[in-house]
């Protein structure tokens, strides 16, 4: 790829100080016959000092009017240039590969990737995956609030429901004004809720390990946050929550004449007793 | 025939006498730990809550998760607090010298360690901008990313001008470093640390540090030039093959984002980009979003603007222009995101991707108009400053006590 403008429209720019003889782009033995008059070329890339060829990308000083000691494998006897083969062998393999790998990865589900599913993720997961997909193929167009309130048993053993808490409005106020939004403040929350829709079914039955999972995950969220918001008062606990989504369409532009129901639509989870293991090291 | 076998064989002499693109490894290095470092730093109050192990996401959670997919990451080490203060604190130090470019191979390892550590212990907490610098982070071991604006490539520069002087030039903190950390990581191992995680990361660090061990000892053992110009010549394969991977993933996020794009009905009717610009989540400024969106005609120009941008520019690469063009375009659109959607270490995170596809010249000017900067600020000659020493017709490898 020639990413680095050594197209040869940019020879001898104005704003090209490096401007070592270039190839037109392939690799091609560019050295010698582009440089019609290396008388041209010489001193400019000797004034730059060593460093003036690599910084254009330019092509190697290839076996031209100006014999130069050589490093790469032309430097080398061949009993090495065997090991260099080898290595650039290895490396131009590992390289198509990966990168075949990563392609057929973030591919829709083709041929290929039905038949040797398995492989690729053996060779992406855990640490190469790709997550691209952020605002496509639709952006989101819903604003989904997540809301928990309490069952608290207070001081003198009473037990009391809270009224909702808004916690993604709470990220919301965080985030407004906010240069710096924290990942606490923008993904905590709403990743964790993604996580818990993924891996639940409508009627919010866990349909595996990760929802086991994510039902702690966000236990232990909601609780931390109650704690922060005092939600069980002086001497309180808070005994059991239950948490809500509240899905709100965006409105449709005010230049479209797209009409949406502006009514929020709940999911509303079962009540979760609180235990011990929900509220252990409470980060502050 | 003839000319197919010459640039068959001028390809290989290129990508094996030299680390190409110094200057775009060295901003692709600066970029990522810079935002790395940032991020960290912003995240001092909250480190707690997002990676500590009375977060959320507690060390029981990440421990049944990290069971299943046996990703890396030290932090399940030890659930203890001071354990996981010793951990972040070492991925803000890694992430200062990476910057800096000190011992650059040895910080790319240890900044790909901390990146893993912390972003793998809880993965949920992440988003796109933490995916690419996972992934940027484990490519940027196997660069020779510090030829240029480091530390390494200043001492590299003194200890040749001290060596044409006839003085005699030792490297002792190399040697010490290397041992330091020899010793952790056969401790690690011993202790099966690396037990039941995927073998990528333990397999990259003790390559390294193998690597590390060939390379001084070849340095000053091999009575010929020849293993120590075979060395170089395989660093530079290595380099040129990461720098090939990293552009690619780079095409690849972009493509990614762009032909899932085309898809959707959003996309096509032209009001995509008014949505994100209303979700609570992302409108720091409402007012300004409101704004931005207020006239259709532009949401729609934008719209079809950011899609045909990124299905493009893959293609483009083949044209210097009209990449620089489309470069600048995506450059100032992560820009505009990092504001108007607050997504500030995301965007962070594409520009140093993107960096990677700069022309030579622009960053050699920048490079210049740093140095002059900080030369008038350390009010002293800032011609020492400039870009440093890379010597492909010099046989011997200058790299051999500074960046493998």
């Amino acid at each position: 790829m020639d990413a680095y403008g050594t197209d040869s429209d940019a020879r001898h720019g104005p704003d090209e100080p490096g401007g070592a003889p270039e190839p037109t782009g392939g690799p091609e033995p560019a050295g010698q016959d582009r440089t019609a008059d290396p008388q041209d070329s010489r001193p400019e890339a000797a004034a730059l000092g060593p460093d003036a060829s690599a910084a254009t990308a330019a092509p190697p000083p290839a076996p031209g009017p100006y014999p130069e000691p050589r490093t790469g494998v032309a430097a080398l006897s061949p009993r090495y240039q065997v090991g260099a083969a080898l290595a650039l062998a290895v490396v131009a393999v590992v390289a198509c590969v990966h990168v075949g790998m990563v392609f057929l990865h973030v591919a829709p589900s083709n041929t290929v990737t039905k038949a040797h599913g398995k492989a690729i993720d053996d060779w992406i997961y855990p640490e190469f995956e790709q997550n691209w997909k952020l605002f496509a193929p639709n952006p989101l167009q819903q604003n989904i609030a997540v809301q928990v309130r309490a069952e608290v048993q207070t001081k003198d053993g009473e037990l009391r429901t809270t009224g909702w808490y808004d916690l993604s409005a709470q990220d919301g106020r965080a985030i407004e004004g906010n240069l710096l939004p924290s990942h606490t403040q923008q993904n905590e929350l709403r990743r964790a809720w993604d996580f818990f829709v993924a891996t639940h079914d409508s009627t919010n039955r866990s349909t595996g390990l990760r929802g086991t999972l994510s039902e702690t995950y966000l236990r232990r969220i909601v609780v931390l946050r109650l704690d922060r918001d005092d939600a069980a008062g002086k001497g309180g606990a808070v005994e059991q929550v239950q948490v809500r989504s509240r899905t709100t369409n965006v409105r449709p532009p005010k230049w479209s004449t797209e009409k949406v129901s502006d009514k929020p639509m709940d999911r509303v989870l079962p009540w979760w007793p609180i235990t011990a293991a929900d509220t252990d090291g409470g980060a502050e | 025939m003839n000319r197919f076998a010459l640039s068959v064989s001028s390809a290989i002499a290129r990508i094996t006498e030299a680390a190409l693109g110094p200057y775009q490894t060295a901003v692709v290095r600066i970029g990522f730990s810079a935002t790395w470092l940032l991020f960290l730093l912003r995240e001092f109050p909250h480190r707690e809550e997002l990676y500590g192990p009375g977060s959320p996401w507690s060390w029981d959670l990440a421990q049944q998760l990290i069971a299943s997919n046996s990703a890396f990451t030290a932090l399940m080490w030890s659930d203890g607090r001071g354990w996981f203060e010793v951990v972040y604190a070492l991925a803000v130090l890694s992430s200062i010298l990476l910057l800096l470019g000190w011992r650059t191979r040895t910080m790319s390892v240890l900044f790909m360690l901390g990146v893993l550590s912390l972003q793998n212990r809880s993965i949920f907490m992440g988003d796109g901008g933490d995916n690419v610098l996972h992934l940027m982070s484990v490519y940027l071991v196997f660069t020779r990313c510090g030829q240029v604006w480091s530390l390494d490539a200043r001492r590299a520069r003194l200890a040749r001008a001290a060596r044409a002087r006839g003085e005699h030039v030792a490297d002792r903190v190399g040697p010490a470093l290397w041992g330091v950390l020899g010793f952790a990581l056969v401790a690690v191992t011993a202790g099966g640390r690396f037990d039941g995680v995927d073998p990528t990361v333990p397999v990259i660090v003790w390559a390294v540090w193998l690597a590390l061990a060939v390379w001084w000892i070849v340095g000053r053992r091999a009575k010929s030039g020849e293993p120590r110009i075979l060395l170089d010549v395989i660093a530079n394969i290595v380099h040129n093959g990461a720098l090939f991977v990293i552009m690619a993933e780079a095409c690849l996020i972009y493509a990614t984002a762009g032909w899932y794009k085309i898809q959707g009905t959003r996309w096509q009717d032209g009001t995509a980009v008014y949505y994100p610009l209303h979700l609570d989540y992302f409108t720091p400024w409402p007012g300004l979003a409101d704004l931005l969106s207020s006239s259709g005609t532009m949401v729609m120009l934008v719209t079809y603007g950011t899609v045909i941008v990124q299905v493009a520019f893959p293609f483009t690469l083949f044209n210097r222009r009209v990449k620089n063009v489309l470069l600048a375009a995506m450059m100032t659109e992560h820009a505009v995101i990092a504001v108007v959607l607050g997504l500030p270490f995301f965007s962070l995170a594409m520009i140093a991707a993107d960096a990677v596809f700069l022309p030579t010249s622009l960053l050699r000017r920048l490079g210049g108009w740093a140095a002059r900067a900080r030369g008038r600020v350390l009010a002293r000659d800032g011609r020492a400053t400039l870009p440093g020493p890379r010597a492909p017709e010099n046989p011997e490898p200058t790299h051999a006590s500074s960046t493998v």
